[in-house]
């Protein structure tokens, strides 16, 4: 009988996990589904085709949150990966590395309150680039930390003997670094997206409710206990990454032993 | 050199945006209090409008998002853009930028009444007075104490009204027959029905609270006048006790309270709450009508009245575009945004426009208009009409009622 | 290597990584002291004493460290039961995709989420209701916005564990687990003696360090507990925001003081963590 109650768990399990996708698709699809129904009473695409033709803006912010996210992910995946190098060959790596691990471990949404000042201060409140850059504050020492293992003895070496034999820098980089990095580029590019796509309150604080991204709009939904918009803003919120897990698992998890 | 040249990008990107950042300094405004309507509607005309205002009812954002947006984009060429924000984060972003010397703010035109408007004129990041500017204020009856004055303070046309209403309370007539209408009956009522009353920590909250506090001071008009320490310690501290002495009968034992409105809706709706209450003399007829209140809500007066104001819509001090904000003031206040506004099946606001000095066509569009099925009409709630005390009273019960009641 | 661009590198570094922290935590030290702010008028300590008199945020830390080491310890657990107990069947191809799903979900979806499930209009009441269980809405236990902040634990739970079951089949693999445990039953090790002797310490030792940032991370959560928290008291988070947003614009340093406390708090485990410790030379 034990195996019997094993894949009865694991039954369970993948219920439990597979649920909150199908019940926010459902409940996306529905309306006036209150207490006590169970199911709701209308089940159709009204909602979805709303944001399609109305003044939402969902579809705005879904593009603007793309943007935002792929801004933040490119940029802190190169500065991150480059001045990585810097930093973990340098003989007082252990200690730039702890510096890192600050705003790392600080939450991000303090971080934004006690930083505003100064993004008001350089005009960077309330628009896009300000909450790019903020982001970016939040993603590189994530982009830092990723890249600290890579920087190693064995990938000195290579540069050594690239250089011995009589390589430049620019070739070390084209023709050995950034291939043997490529695939963690492409995780560490991945991850990125996702802190800033995944982002709540250092966008509220620095965006001030102009830059609408899709967090925030489920926040306005949440707000004004219109569940069914919200639901559908989390489909699009949810949506692409299970897209890349689709495609990769890696680019959603990697551990950071 | 690749990497070095990475590198100096990064170096010039950086040094650039420093550069973009400091040389923002914005030359001095014409002075628009000079200019003529037709001047305003030229500068007014292909700008963009931000627009900062509390976006927590369907209604309202619905209002907004599919009427007022397109509309001004088709009639005045105008991008009005919204951002979610009220009271204190009005409050701060304007503090914010007065610190940082910004000369031109991110928001425009902001939503605002009593005590935001208070601590905007205290920090003078209000811009006025424009109102009496604006052709369509010719409809508005400036002599209406509602009107007039907002919480006790004279406007002094540094805020145009956008509309009027009466608090009301809202109860479940199929759960109660008599619901309770002053503090005494109100005790009795959720010993007898438990964990069916609330109060929201927002400024609906801290208006019942108002309510409340003058009932305890003896009468409709016992906060009237300016703000004074003794009496509010006096009379609050009575409300305290008679607040912590009940909350245990309230929705979840009082041991947290529902952070917004919306939220207190919610629980009226699933059969939670059997009293809620609300602006727009209770706010229940798009509710009722979409279902999401029982057809047997009712709304209802408070004995010793509740508060009746008027919320307004105000220009930044350092607003980027006061002409484009004031051209989308006068059309919110004009008799067509006016008129869909009071919608019943919509937003369902009362229009700050006197209805004798409109045009004869919209004079009959507004007579004509339909009327509520199930809500009170402000007219109904005359009698019990309370204005609003001075702004430090609402400041004070938002921080009292955190500190005195829920943390206890 | 070139010890020129090296330099830039390490400005770079300390302009983007390590300025803006620094920035903002003088900021919220100078306005904790009054020294900033318009309503500020110069240095004080009013603002400190009245936090710490306040009892606020004593109340506020202990309730958020309480609920993130309650859900860290129960994620952890509930992840090393999965583990270990269905270890063969997770590296199917299916249940291997399926055990990644939740990594998609942010905190603001795990919170609404929540909150439509247990609220006592949620999905479960409803539920409950065409069981019979329930008779109305308000018979339905209180889980969203409650004073055991139960709904916390749980979407916090459904954000950590499906990550940590991954981390520990990573681990699992990467460090031949399998192999060790054959080879300690080979020497005698009974079932459960290679579990608890083996497997478990391996497990939490390698992933220690992740285990406490993860805790850190909660303690510090702010999506979820904005939504299914209660008023009072607030985890640390919501407490701040909430402190620095308030309509009483004298008191706002106070938001301030918590802020600095909780970075300080912060900061001093970071450099527990990671401070490179004597004696171990970490060879890179």
């Amino acid at each position: 009988m034990r195996l019997n109650w094993k894949t009865f768990v694991l039954s369970f399990l993948v219920i439990l996990v597979l649920f909150p996708f199908i019940y926010m698709v459902l409940l996306s699809l529905a309306t006036d589904w209150r207490f006590p129904d169970l199911m709701p009473n209308y089940i159709g695409l009204k909602n979805w085709k709303t944001i399609l033709n109305s003044e939402t803006g969902l579809l705005e912010s879904f593009f603007q949150s793309l943007f935002i996210s792929l801004s933040v992910g490119i940029v802190s995946t190169f500065s991150g990966f480059f001045i990585s190098r810097s930093v973990y060959y340098h003989p007082k790596r252990k200690y730039l590395n702890l510096l890192t691990y600050f705003p790392y471990i600080l939450a991000p949404v303090v971080f934004a309150a006690c930083l505003s000042f100064f993004f008001i201060k350089m005009g960077l409140f309330g628009n896009i680039g300000g909450v790019i850059i903020a982001q970016f504050l939040i993603g590189f020492p994530y982009a830092m930390i990723f890249f600290s293992s890579f920087w190693n003895k064995k990938i000195r070496h290579y540069e050594d003997l690239v250089a011995t034999l009589g390589g430049n820098r620019r070739q070390t980089f084209i023709k050995v670094l950034l291939p043997l990095a490529k695939s963690m580029l492409l995780i560490c590019f991945f991850q990125t997206f996702l802190i800033s796509w995944f982002e709540y309150g250092l966008t509220s604080i620095i965006g001030i409710g102009k830059v609408q991204t899709l967090t925030i709009k489920v926040f306005l939904f949440i707000k004004e206990s219109n569940n069914y918009y919200g639901a559908l803003s989390c489909c699009l919120l949810i949506f692409p990454p299970v897209v890349l897990l689709y495609l990769n698992k890696r680019y959603v998890f990697k551990n950071l032993v | 050199m690749k990497l070095k040249q990475i590198q100096q990008v990064f170096l010039m990107l950086g040094f650039s945006l420093l550069l973009a950042s400091c040389g923002s300094e914005s030359k001095k405004e014409d002075d628009l209090q000079k200019a003529s309507w037709e001047e305003i509607e030229e500068k007014a005309d292909g700008t963009t409008v931000n627009f900062m205002m509390w976006q927590g009812s369907p209604v309202i954002n619905n209002y907004i998002n599919n009427y007022v947006i397109p509309t001004v984009k088709e009639n005045y060429n105008i991008n009005l853009e919204i951002s979610g924000g009220q009271g204190p984060e009005i409050v701060q972003l304007v503090m914010g930028e007065k610190e940082a010397g910004v000369t031109r703010s991110q928001v425009d035109m902001v939503w605002i009444n009593g005590e935001t408007f208070f601590q905007l004129r205290k920090i003078k990041g209000l811009y006025g007075p424009f109102v009496k500017q604006l052709p369509n204020a010719e409809y508005i009856d400036f002599s209406d104490p509602y009107i007039n004055t907002d919480f006790q303070q004279p406007v002094n046309y540094m805020e145009a009204p956008w509309s009027i209403g009466q608090f009301a309370m809202v109860a479940n007539s199929a759960k109660i027959q008599e619901p309770p209408s002053n503090l005494e009956e109100l005790e009795a009522y959720v010993k007898e029905y438990p964990g069916t009353f609330t109060i929201s920590n927002d400024f609906t909250g801290m208006t019942l609270l108002k309510s409340f506090l003058a009932e305890i001071g003896g009468g409709p008009n016992s906060l009237d006048g300016e703000f004074k320490e003794e009496k509010y310690l006096e009379l609050s501290s009575q409300l305290w006790e008679y607040l912590n002495r009940n909350k245990q009968y309230f929705w979840k034992e009082g041991e947290t309270f529902p952070k917004e409105q919306s939220k207190m809706s919610q629980l009226f709706a699933n059969g939670e709450l059997a009293i809620a209450c609300g602006f727009s003399e209770g706010g229940i007829e798009e509710k009722v009508k979409s279902g999401l209140y029982p057809k047997s809500t009712i709304a209802y007066a408070w004995d010793n009245g509740t508060i009746k104001n008027a919320n307004y819509l105000g220009i930044l001090d350092n607003a980027s575009n006061k002409a484009g904000a004031m051209q989308v003031i006068n059309f919110l206040i004009s008799p067509e945004a006016q008129y869909l506004k009071a919608n019943a099946d919509g937003m369902d606001a009362n229009t700050v426009l006197e209805i004798s000095r409109l045009p004869e066509k919209w004079k009959q569009k507004f007579e004509n208009a339909q009327e509520r099925e199930y809500g009170l009409k402000m007219k109904d709630l005359e009698a019990y009409a309370i204005a609003e005390p001075a702004p430090e009273y609402m400041i004070r019960l938002y921080e009292d009622f955190r500190t005195k009641v829920i943390e206890q | 290597m070139n010890s020129k661009t090296s330099n830039i590198g390490i400005l770079f570094f300390i302009l983007i990584g390590v300025i803006p922290f620094a920035a903002a935590f003088i900021y919220a030290l100078l306005y904790s002291f009054g020294i900033l702010g318009v309503f500020n008028d110069g240095f004080t300590l009013k603002f400190w004493e009245s936090v710490f008199s306040s009892g606020e945020f004593l109340s506020s830390f202990g309730y958020s460290a309480l609920i993130a080491l309650v859900s860290t310890v129960l994620s952890v657990s509930g992840a090393l039961w999965i583990t270990l107990k269905f270890k063969e069947s997770l590296d199917k191809r299916f249940l291997s995709f399926v055990m990644y799903l939740p990594l998609a979900i942010p905190g603001v979806v795990a919170g609404f989420f929540t909150f439509q499930l247990l609220s006592r209009g949620g999905f479960f009441a409803r539920l409950s209701y065409q069981l019979g269980l329930i008779s109305e809405a308000r018979q339905f236990p209180d889980l969203v916005n409650d004073t055991y902040a139960i709904g916390i634990i749980l979407a916090f739970i459904t954000m950590v564990m499906p990550f940590f079951v991954l981390l520990f089949l990573n681990v699992y693999k990467n460090e031949r687990l399998e192999d060790l445990g054959v080879l300690a039953q080979s020497l005698g090790a009974k079932k459960n003696q290679v579990t608890t002797k083996v497997f478990l310490p391996i497990l939490l030792k390698k992933t220690s360090i992740l285990i406490v940032l993860y805790f850190i991370f909660l303690l510090g959560a702010y999506e979820i507990p904005l939504i299914l928290g209660q008023e009072s008291p607030q985890m640390l988070s919501v407490l701040i925001i909430r402190e620095i947003k308030q309509f009483d614009l004298s008191q706002i340093s106070e938001g301030y003081v918590v802020a600095v406390i909780y970075t300080i708090v912060v900061s001093i485990s970071a450099i527990l963590l990671f401070l490179p410790k004597k004696g171990i030379a970490h060879e890179t």
